[in-house]
């Protein structure tokens, strides 16, 4: 499977949208959450227990992040200084070994089925060195959309990503793994190389085909930045590996996981509607041929829709394991609906998301939206209202950030070389909310509106940067009126009350009226420096 | 883990090892140290092996042709996969038949093993789901090559074709020169 590789529209009806209310709630959400000191995992904590489910915290950093890489990507181009800071403390915590100390014991798999391989697994405590790849894959992934999406390759430093573990009363010395994004990059390729591309194991022997979508994410970031065709190679030999076994089961929906040792398929038995929709909603990056003519006959059997327009999940079978029931958090609600965004499902997921405003109790707490956990499977009317801390904080809000193919457009359409070099907002005060920002070099416009908090402290300035790159002059509108002016590498003037710029670099530092919404406009005149002309001439040549 | 020859240490930070300590097809004793001047390529594989096989000793073979007096500076390794059958007679006869810029590497399961593991190739025994050998090996389909001191400098998939490979073992006698 080919990378498409095509360039996208510069801007769209997404960027050009301003941001819900809603919107904005869930992205100062995932700020207070990330805000929280280490190993605070208030509102985080799920049913399961020792992080050994779907609803722990590594995917809940995980997948927060790439809601905020869709989002930058696909909503608020121009505004890094939003989601930088965020990205860097999701990358932070997820490597605190709260997150992933888990694996010391999972590695040694103790599972019932793998009893006749008891003997052949030991503990390890580096969690990337084998197997695992249901963390170390988002690892990679999230530290190379970084460098992608902020063009700063500070993960790729020896020893960036290193895992430190130690406890004075049990574990012996303390413990250091140094990885950065290229080793971790290359040493989970070679772990996909050598389990013939049907993927790497997650718990021992059990390879997930949802769990190595990110590690293909991880490796065509890692082209992006490295100019290499890894991904490439990777998705042609896993579809070609898995063509043996069949990526759909019987009844058409995906293959959950294969044992390594027998090649022996698990379908999902169980009917379970996050097994569809989570790897259909990742898989889409890469395949979407595939994703799409199975999603309506797939999707049909996993939802109910009720008279008022409300969609809910129909919940799968209980997992049991030998006879156990195995306690944890599916997030079937979230997952369909992250599913139903990336397709493009609009009439599904306004469905699904009326539904969790309707009986899934939403909350705003400092400024932030999310749904609360809820243990209780449905009310006394029957309407499901169970709700785990990753859909609640995670899902729900990345399905209503993402834009159709968001995932797709993130893979095939990246940004051209010039991007890191246009217009931006590059630092945003604490009490600042963004709910637009794109840079528009066809009509040579950095637009943006910026809505004051009064629940935030924060001095109410943003950065915007590269500037002088763009045009010989520029002039700065306030809605319908012209609120500063500035030349290429001169002075720099505000031309009203309420408005205040000052020169800092290449660009301004710009403090506007509290509250809000303000609607600003910064437009170009004059020549473009050469080397901002350039790119715009190879985006256009590509 | 095979004995292996301890001054052909890996590269540091190498993902592949790239020791071996096997026989060639002429039944000698052979390790990294024998090919010492001659880049190398090694490939993995069966001579049983009905397509992937074939396919990439023709294409490695083509690319070779390409070089011209270059191809010189590389010499051509096929590892077996299946040791039970590819003796070193099985490697020779069907090498100098079809690809004989090839050298045949086979040994006993466990030194097989240990290349295998250096490399971190993917085989498996399976039984044949055309029903025409007793049991098949897939597995993983890569190019290596390695530097004329036998440590592992690049590698290849399948994907790229013959005149691609070839502009890949020229780059890599121009980084060399350069």
């Amino acid at each position: 499977m080919a990378t498409t590789a095509e360039a996208g529209p510069k801007v769209t009806p997404d960027m050009r949208a301003e941001l819900s209310a809603e919107q904005v709630g869930h992205l100062r959400h995932f700020e207070n959450l990330l805000a929280q000191p280490p190993n605070d995992w208030s509102l985080m904590q799920g049913k399961g227990m020792g992080q050994d489910d779907f609803g722990g915290y590594r995917f809940q950093l995980a997948y927060l992040t790439y809601a905020l890489a869709l989002t930058h990507a696909h909503r608020l181009p121009a505004a890094p200084g939003v989601f930088k800071p965020m990205f860097e403390r999701a990358i932070e915590k997820m490597l605190l070994p709260e997150v992933w100390i888990y694996w010391k014991d999972t590695s040694r798999g103790g599972a019932v089925f793998n009893q006749h391989l008891s003997d052949t697994y030991r503990e390890e405590y580096d969690p990337v060195a084998r197997d695992n790849i249901m963390y170390s894959a988002y690892v990679q992934s999230m530290a190379l959309l970084f460098n992608y999406l902020f063009d700063d390759d500070r993960y790729a430093r020896p020893g960036a990503l290193s895992f430190n573990f130690y406890t004075p009363f049990w574990g012996g010395p303390p413990k250091r793994f140094e990885y950065d994004q290229n080793t971790l990059n290359e040493h989970i390729y070679w772990l996909m190389v050598e389990n013939g591309y049907l993927g790497v194991a997650c718990e021992p022997n059990c390879v997930y085909q949802i769990c190595n979508q990110p590690a293909i994410l991880g490796f065509r970031m890692h082209d992006l930045v490295t100019g290499g065709a890894v991904a490439d190679e990777v998705t042609r030999a896993y579809e070609r590996a898995w063509a043996d076994f069949g990526r759909l089961d019987e009844n058409g929906h995906y293959n959950m996981m294969m044992f390594q040792d027998s090649k022996a398929i698990t379908p999902n038995r169980g009917s379970w509607p996050w097994v569809d929709a989570w790897c259909g909603a990742l898989m889409n990056m890469w395949n979407r041929d595939l994703v799409r003519a199975n999603y309506p006959g797939q999707l049909a059997n996993l939802v109910d829709r009720a008279d008022d327009g409300t969609v809910s999940v129909r919940p799968g079978e209980p997992f049991l394991l030998a006879g156990n029931p195995v306690v944890g958090d599916a997030c079937d609600h979230g997952w369909v609906s992250v599913w139903a965004a990336e397709m493009g499902d609009t009439e599904t997921l306004r469905g699904l998301l009326a539904h969790a405003d309707r009986y899934m109790g939403p909350r705003w707490r400092d400024g932030g939206l999310y749904y609360p956990r809820n243990d209780q499977r449905a009310d006394a009317d029957g309407h499901r209202t169970e709700m785990e801390p990753m859909s609640g904080n995670v899902l729900l809000a990345y399905a209503r950030l993402n834009v159709e193919d968001g995932f797709w457009k993130l893979y095939n359409q990246p940004w051209g070389p010039g991007h890191h070099t246009e217009p931006a907002l590059t630092s945003v005060a604490a009490d600042l909310d963004v709910t637009r920002a794109y840079y528009d070099p066809e009509r040579r416009e950095l637009v943006f509106t910026l809505v004051g908090r009064a629940d935030r402290a924060g001095d109410g300035a943003v950065l915007l940067a590269h500037l002088d790159r763009a045009g010989d002059g520029w002039a700065l509108w306030l809605d319908d009126r012209v609120v500063a002016r500035g030349r290429r590498g001169g002075e720099v003037a505000a031309e009203g009350d309420g408005v205040d710029v000052r020169r800092t670099g290449d660009g301004v530092r710009l403090v506007g009226p509290a509250g809000g919404p303000h609607r600003y406009t910064l437009r170009f005149d004059g020549e473009m420096a050469e080397e901002m002309a350039e790119e715009m001439a190879e985006e256009v040549a590509e | 883990m095979s004995p292996v020859n301890p001054a052909l240490r890996p590269v540091p930070g190498s993902p592949v090892g790239a020791r071996f300590d096997l026989v060639d097809h002429h039944g000698e004793r052979v390790d990294n140290a024998t090919y010492r001047g001659h880049h190398v390529l090694v490939f993995f594989g069966f001579t049983h092996c009905a397509m992937v096989c074939p396919r990439a000793l023709g294409k490695l073979s083509a690319a070779l042709d390409d070089l011209g007096p270059a191809a010189e500076e590389f010499r051509a390794l096929y590892v077996t996969v299946d040791p039970e059958r590819d003796t070193p007679e099985v490697m020779k006869a069907f090498l100098e038949r079809s690809y004989p810029r090839f050298t045949g590497l086979t040994g006993t399961a466990k030194e097989i093993d240990a290349a295998k593991g250096e490399f971190r190739v993917f085989a498996r025994r399976t039984e044949d789901p055309d029903g025409l050998e007793p049991y098949v090996v897939p597995h993983s389909a890569i190019t290596y090559v390695l530097d004329r001191s036998g440590a592992f400098r690049t590698h290849f998939t399948e994907a790229l074709e013959a005149d691609e490979v070839a502009a890949r073992l020229t780059a890599v006698l121009d980084a060399e020169a350069r």
